[in-house]
């Protein structure tokens, strides 16, 4: 299978790699896939008292395309409050990454990834 | 690195042999009009009989590899045409003495998928589970017998794990109990000794580009005493007698009969050369944590190996290898998302064999190339290990069974 320039980038030279304390209260966890599958994600978000994401981490067991769109989305919910970060859609990164259709669903991934760390982190806020 | 090693470097014989530069010279003397062009159907003329000869010759060559006579050999396209020959072949012969057959989960697709369209034709297949050493062993065949069973059809060495069957006790169940015995040798053939005659086989598919000969050929074996019947599934001019129809490719089967003859001459030599390769290979990349070995240890081709890497995704890996030219068990290499469905029948969790992957070595690997790609494997699991989430969870004592995994 051929990979996009931009994947092999990613996976390559992937961005922000590496864990976040979970027990801090600025930062949210979001783990979604199952190993049976053959993919899981952990992002974790750092978001300041001014309700931005500052910093974020992750770690991908999963195939190329599912560590690149990760290290994707640690680029790009940086600076940006939870709702845009929430806000971000599947498609967007597939496209930016050139993924082909049988490899969609590690952009569906990263989404439900993003998603499930702010989730985390406005419930242990609540 | 003190021997410079040319990249890729292949290791995955399992798939496909480059053709030995002894056989190519064989073939290209049967190609043009200065060489041995002719049809050997041909009666009327020199260039039929010469080509005849040359067809009679890799007969005997190929039947000698096997300890069978040579008139106990039909000419296919290769294993994948044998299987479909024998299987439905005697189905569609002995119907009317009985439409069970005995099989294992773990054969090649071309065995299972002609099982399968058995059963839509109404016969009854009972596919065996291999115990987790991927071995299908001779006390599973005997349980698995009917009156009404008229073929076992079990694999020599597995193509996905490398492991070997000990036919010859299969053999004797088979014979014992009058039940045809086909045995698809595609892997084994030319890489380990074969007896049909010790081992009682009565059918036995082989293929040419898997022991250094060309793509495009292989043969079946269709013992003659005690008599096997096939009903033939190609019609035509009557070749083979009556069994395989269609012009015999004079400079694919010399290939195949030259590739027959040279891995008959230096089997034992290159299978200890190849089991040294293997185990060299696995002392190295074994000094990693959690890395495990597929299918039994001991019973198994000489040049082949297939190694879990727990935590890291087959195909990433797969990726970070580039220089490798290898196989994975993980599903992200094919279009469906399934993994393995051989490693899965061993009773591999999905997670372990997504982390697969196949190494087999052959005639023209090298000490360096091995040790070249034990570096080039660790290297990229420890990479792969440092950004798994899972290798952290583990790290950290979390058993990941545990966990509630949300599927998707």
């Amino acid at each position: 299978m051929a990979y996009s320039d931009k994947v092999l980038d990613h996976y390559e030279n992937p961005r922000n790699v590496g864990k976040l304390d979970d027990n801090d209260e600025h930062v949210g966890t979001g783990m979604v896939g199952a190993p049976a599958c053959g993919d899981v994600m952990r992002l974790q978000i750092k978001v300041n008292d001014a309700g931005i994401i500052e910093d974020a981490k992750f770690k991908t067991y999963g195939c190329g395309s599912a560590i690149a769109s990760s290290s994707l989305l640690t680029e790009w919910v940086k600076g940006k409050n939870l709702d845009e970060a929430a806000a971000i859609k599947n498609t967007q990164i597939a496209q930016e990454l050139s993924l082909p259709p049988v490899k969609i669903h590690c952009s569906v991934l990263a989404e439900d990834a993003i998603k499930a760390a702010v989730k985390n982190y406005r419930d242990k806020r609540d | 690195m003190n021997v410079a090693v040319n990249t890729p470097i292949y290791l995955d014989y399992l798939s496909t042999t480059p053709v030995d530069l002894r056989v190519v010279e064989v073939m290209t003397r049967c190609l043009s009009m200065d060489g041995n062009f002719g049809n050997p159907a041909s009666r009327s003329h020199v260039f039929g009989w010469k080509a005849e000869e040359a067809v009679e010759n890799a007969r005997m060559q190929l039947a000698d590899l096997i300890s069978a006579d040579p008139r106990e050999i039909v000419w296919t396209s290769g294993a994948t045409e044998s299987d479909n020959l024998a299987i439905k072949g005697v189905a569609h012969f002995y119907q009317k003495k009985g439409k069970h057959i005995v099989t294992s989960k773990i054969e090649h697709k071309a065995v299972l998928d002609a099982c399968r369209q058995l059963e839509r034709e109404g016969y009854e297949v009972t596919y065996l589970e291999p115990n987790t050493h991927g071995v299908t062993t001779p006390e599973m065949i005997a349980s698995a017998l009917r009156d009404d069973t008229i073929l076992v059809s079990i694999m020599h060495a597995n193509n996905e794990i490398g492991t070997v069957n000990d036919i010859a006790a299969i053999g004797e169940i088979t014979r014992a109990a009058g039940v045809i015995f086909h045995v698809d040798a595609a892997q084994s053939a030319g890489k380990v000794e074969i007896d049909v005659d010790a081992m009682k086989v009565d059918l036995l598919s082989m293929s040419a580009h898997k022991m250094y000969g060309p793509k495009g050929i292989g043969a079946l074996y269709v013992r003659r005493k005690p008599r096997v019947r096939i009903e033939a599934q190609v019609h035509g001019g009557g070749h083979e007698r009556g069994m395989r129809s269609g012009t015999l490719p004079t400079h694919q089967i010399a290939g195949m009969g030259e590739a027959a003859r040279i891995a008959k001459e230096e089997m034992v030599e290159e299978a200890s050369r190849l089991t040294a390769l293997r185990e060299r290979f696995w002392a190295g990349v074994s000094g990693m944590p959690e890395v495990f070995i597929n299918g039994d240890a001991e019973q198994r081709l000489p040049g082949a190996l297939n190694v879990s890497f727990a935590y890291v995704e087959g195909e990433s890996l797969l990726m970070s290898l580039k220089d490798l030219a290898i196989s994975s068990g993980s599903a992200c290499t094919s279009a469906s998302l399934e993994p393995s469905y051989v490693l899965r029948a061993l009773g591999l969790n999905d997670e372990m064999a997504h982390s697969s992957l196949r190494f087999s070595f052959g005639r023209f690997t090298t000490e360096a190339e091995v040790d070249y790609a034990v570096e080039q494997v660790e290297r990229a699991v420890n990479k792969l290990r440092e950004i798994s989430p899972l290798w952290d969870m583990h790290q950290d004592g979390i058993d990941l069974s545990t966990i509630e995994w949300a599927a998707h």
